[in-house]
């Protein structure tokens, strides 16, 4: 090493020079550098431009989506419950619930009495509940059944998610490494993209790279080696297809890693949560998503995914408590947002890979059905009931419901009416809208 | 061609049929050779594992079956100590594709039943795993069979039998020969421990089972979940579908139908055997191809298991399953039926921090540290020159064969040739910091 470098290492240089020698030194000058690195560390788009508060005047109509997943299947028919319907209290002697104790919606259909977190978000109007929503040839494994849902393709594999699509459809905070991110230690499918990199984390005060504390001297230069010797790797235009294109994917996700720790830093301050959060894995993910969103990150799209709902015995208590913890995580993390003065911002859609089977099986339980209802949440949700509730009555040859709107519908309406995106761009066609939203 | 010294082949065969070697380990291995590495392997019986069981008898003092912590640290630390690496590679693939959690099962008894069974069948007949799985207490619990009755069968064992288990999804199966398989396996219950004084166990109850005519896979009679088991066991798309997984489990991303044809028949030549099976691919050719190297994303498990063999602390840190959970993962409480997302889905922003983080805190300085880096160089008489040292890290710790940028770098990071001073790198924290640096880059991920 020339003998200049060596003192470049001995003090602290600004992190994008660092870099940029560090590219330098191995010999990405004149190599082609990939798009993760140009969007990454050249200035003109550096994350830190999102973070200039003059640019979020820009885009007055910010709004955020967060996604909760609720993975196992939710038994839809004893979340939205038709209680005026004997057919339902036949098929499910041990599991129906009775009329008076369920949560009134309408003259028809009521929510399980766990669910008084929706059902106060229901009565403000800040509550949409699409009815019947499945798809054609209802796939009744979760995996499968997942991956239609987060693709929005029943016909076939996709590479990428319909979020990761609708990102790359929106030119909103392009620049901004937390544009979108998920909350948890997975990177969901549905978020995958052309550009790779979305981040993870599992809350905002531990999602930094640490060092020796005792060895500070040493701490600083093993960061600068750490992302150099990223950098080598990621460099070499032969590494991008070797070792099955997965050396390329880790220096990446390596480099950006940082650099969004680097800009997460800079874009949150003195968030404090302004509810009482309830103690459960989900309603902490959901104020990490808070933390984000009103920060200055620039974030449009949070994922969150919970789970335990595949209630094929003893259901009874199990799925009310799975629901209150849910219910309770959503009601805190909207007066939190209201709280904030972001309630017109902010929406959340919480969506589930299948219903359950009608008639409830011999372990007190149900398997795995068809369609069910799903949930939109926030000030700018068109509150209310929305589709056709599925009779109990007629079901297909399976015994299970049959849907009355497909869910690419539900995501079509988002595209259009909050992201003002066109839906087939990232559908690939054309789905009917539902008006699931107040003009914003 | 990456492997092409017999050397590298036996390092590379270690990396995926292995936890992480020592160096020690490492060269009782090249002496046997790579025929001889494979045989070792497939024979665990003949290998000694008792200081493994002294390691485990003196650190986790609580009766696995009793606590869950105690359940967990027990597999950690045989991970972290055995001589029997195949054999834990094998049972950590079969609780991978047998996934069961603790979250749902609870008990911790059952949980270490079923370690205990997975282990002992772990190379032999699949259809006696599969019987035995079948009637394991925790996939009982699990997918839910022990209250799988007559009248009002619940499907959930029989649809992660056939989709999961055996078959694939949509291979071969209608949503019918669901309903009928969980009609043949209905009847049996947890026989519970406190009459009995044994461990849990299944019991038949003939009231429960539903012993009418079903039609399965086109088989037709008054079938019972051996028969089930039977079916499915000799079925071609088992075997493919078995096989299919092995090979990407040790050898290459995309196995051709050749390859699983060859498996295939190693199975069915051999009474389903599983040591077959993985004898095939761990000596066959493509086992050592270009397009074997180094693809595989390391689990965390495998991350963190693999660093702490190969640094030889002094003692485990005792927070390995709290640090894999950092990253996704933790023993004994896979996410779902499906087991872990593998590959590609272990890599994101919070799982890469996660994992520095965790050699941070194993190479870190602290009152009494568990590694000592100079103790490593100086034990294994690489301490002549920067070089030195980081070649013999690199061999260590990724096989060797990195690009030379990445080279220069370490070395400088030990202070440079020129100004080469061991003992001040060790005091200055470099050395540490070297070791930091190969275990955090980008190829350290990668098996």
């Amino acid at each position: 090493m020339p003998e200049n470098d060596e003192t470049f290492l001995d003090r602290p240089v600004d992190r994008r020079t660092l870099i940029r020698r560090g590219l330098a030194f191995v010999g990405m000058s004149s190599a082609m550098p990939p798009a993760f690195l140009r969007a990454a560390f050249d200035d003109r788009s550096a994350p830190a431009l999102a973070l200039d508060p003059s640019q979020k005047l820009e885009t007055p109509r910010r709004q955020v989506l967060v996604v909760l997943q609720i993975a196992g299947g939710n038994d839809g028919l004893n979340t939205v419950i038709p209680y005026s319907d004997g057919a339902y209290y036949d098929a499910r002697p041990g599991l129906a619930i009775a009329p008076e104790e369920t949560l009134p919606l309408d003259d028809r259909l009521a929510l399980h009495p766990a669910l008084e977190g929706v059902q106060s978000l229901y009565e403000r109007g800040d509550a949409a509940i699409v009815l019947g929503v499945g798809y054609p040839n209802p796939n009744r494994s979760h995996f499968a059944s997942m991956d239609v849902w987060h693709t929005a393709s029943t016909d076939g594999w996709s590479e990428t998610g319909w979020l990761g699509r609708l990102l790359d459809a929106t030119r909103y905070e392009q620049e901004s490494l937390w544009r979108a991110a998920n909350v948890g230690a997975s990177a969901p499918r549905p978020l995958t993209s052309a550009e790779p990199f979305v981040p993870s984390l599992s809350s905002v005060p531990a999602y930094v790279l640490q060092t020796d504390p005792r060895h500070p001297a040493d701490g600083e230069r093993r960061v600068t080696n750490f992302l150099r010797l990223h950098a080598a790797q990621a460099a070499s235009l032969a590494v991008q297809a070797e070792y099955g294109g997965q050396l390329a994917l880790v220096s990446e996700t390596g480099l950006q890693a940082y650099e969004s720790t680097v800009a997460l830093d800079a874009a949150t301050s003195g968030y404090e949560a302004r509810v009482d959060y309830p103690d459960t894995p989900v309603a902490r993910a959901l104020r990490t998503a808070a933390e984000l969103v009103t920060s200055e990150a620039g974030t449009g799209i949070v994922y969150v995914t919970t789970g335990g709902f595949d209630t094929h015995s003893n259901q009874a208590g199990q799925h009310g408590e799975l629901l209150r913890v849910v219910g309770d995580a959503v009601r805190a993390f909207h007066d939190d947002i209201a709280a904030h003065g972001m309630a017109r911002e902010v929406t959340t859609l919480a969506w589930t890979e299948f219903g359950r089977r009608v008639r409830e099986n011999g372990s007190d339980g149900t398997d795995h059905g068809t369609a069910g209802p799903l949930f939109l949440f926030g000030r700018s949700v068109r509150g209310g009931l929305h589709g056709e509730q599925p009779a109990v009555g007629d079901l297909d040859g399976n015994g299970d419901l049959k849907y009355s709107v497909d869910f690419r519908s539900v995501y079509a309406s988002v595209i259009a009416q909050l992201f003002d995106t066109d839906p087939a761009d990232v559908l690939g066609g054309p789905y009917e809208e539902l008006p699931l939203f107040e003009a914003v | 061609m990456a492997l092409e010294t017999e050397r590298a082949r036996i390092q590379h065969l270690l990396r995926r049929a292995g936890w992480g070697t020592s160096r020690g380990e490492l060269d009782e291995y090249f002496a046997l050779g790579l025929e001889g590495t494979v045989d070792r392997l497939l024979d665990p019986a003949a290998v000694d594992d008792s200081a493994s069981d002294a390691a485990i008898a003196a650190l986790i003092e609580d009766d696995p079956r009793e606590r869950r912590g105690a359940l967990i640290g027990t597999w950690y630390l045989r991970l972290l100590t055995t001589r029997r690496p195949l054999l834990e590679r094998m049972t950590y693939f079969w609780h991978d594709h047998f996934a069961t959690a603790i979250h749902k099962v609870s008990n911790p008894a059952v949980m270490q039943i079923q370690n205990e069974t997975l282990r002992r069948l772990a190379l032999g007949d699949f259809r006696a795993l599969l019987q035995a799985i079948t009637r394991d207490p925790a996939m009982m619990a699990w997918l839910d069979n022990r209250t799988n009755v007559k009248d009002a069968p619940n499907e959930n064992y029989a649809r992660e039998l056939l989709e999961l288990h055996t078959l694939g999804e949509g291979v071969l199966y209608t949503e019918t020969d669901i309903k009928q398989a969980a009609r043949a396996l209905t009847g049996w219950v947890i026989a519970g421990t406190r009459r009995t004084g044994g461990d849990p166990e299944a019991r038949f109850v003939p009231r429960r089972h539903d012993g009418g005519e079903k039609t399965f896979l086109g088989v037709t009679g008054a079938l019972d979940d051996t028969d089930v088991v039977g079916i499915l066991a000799e079925r071609p798309e088992t075997a493919a579908f078995i096989g299919r997984k092995l090979w990407r489990f040790f050898a290459v991303p995309e196995p051709p139908a050749a390859l699983i044809e060859r498996t295939s028949e190693a199975y069915f030549s051999s009474d389903r055997s599983i040591a077959a099976m993985v004898r095939t691919i761990l000596l066959s050719e493509e086992m050592y191809s270009d397009e074997a190297y180094r693809w595989r994303v390391k689990s965390p498990v495998e991350l963190v298991i693999g660093a702490e063999r190969a640094l030889e602390l002094s003692a485990p840190l005792r927070r390995e399953p709290q640090f894999t959970q950092t990253m996704g993962q933790l023993l004994f409480d896979p996410p779902n039926p499906a087991g872990w997302p593998e590959g590609a889905a272990w890599i994101n922003s919070n799982t890469l921090l996660a994992r520095a983080n965790y050699v941070n805190e194993v190479t870190r300085a602290r009152g009494r540290s568990v590694f000592d880096a100079l103790a490593l160089v100086r034990c294994h008489g690489a301490t002549g020159s920067a070089a030195e040292v980081v070649d013999f890290l690199l061999d260590l710790l990724v096989g060797g064969d990195v690009d030379a940028g990445t080279r220069e770098v370490l070395i400088e990071h030990l202070g440079g040739e020129h100004h080469f001073d061991l003992e001040e790198a060790a005091a200055s924290g470099a050395l540490a910091g070297t070791v930091y640096l190969v275990l955090t880059m980008p190829l350290a991920q990668l098996a």
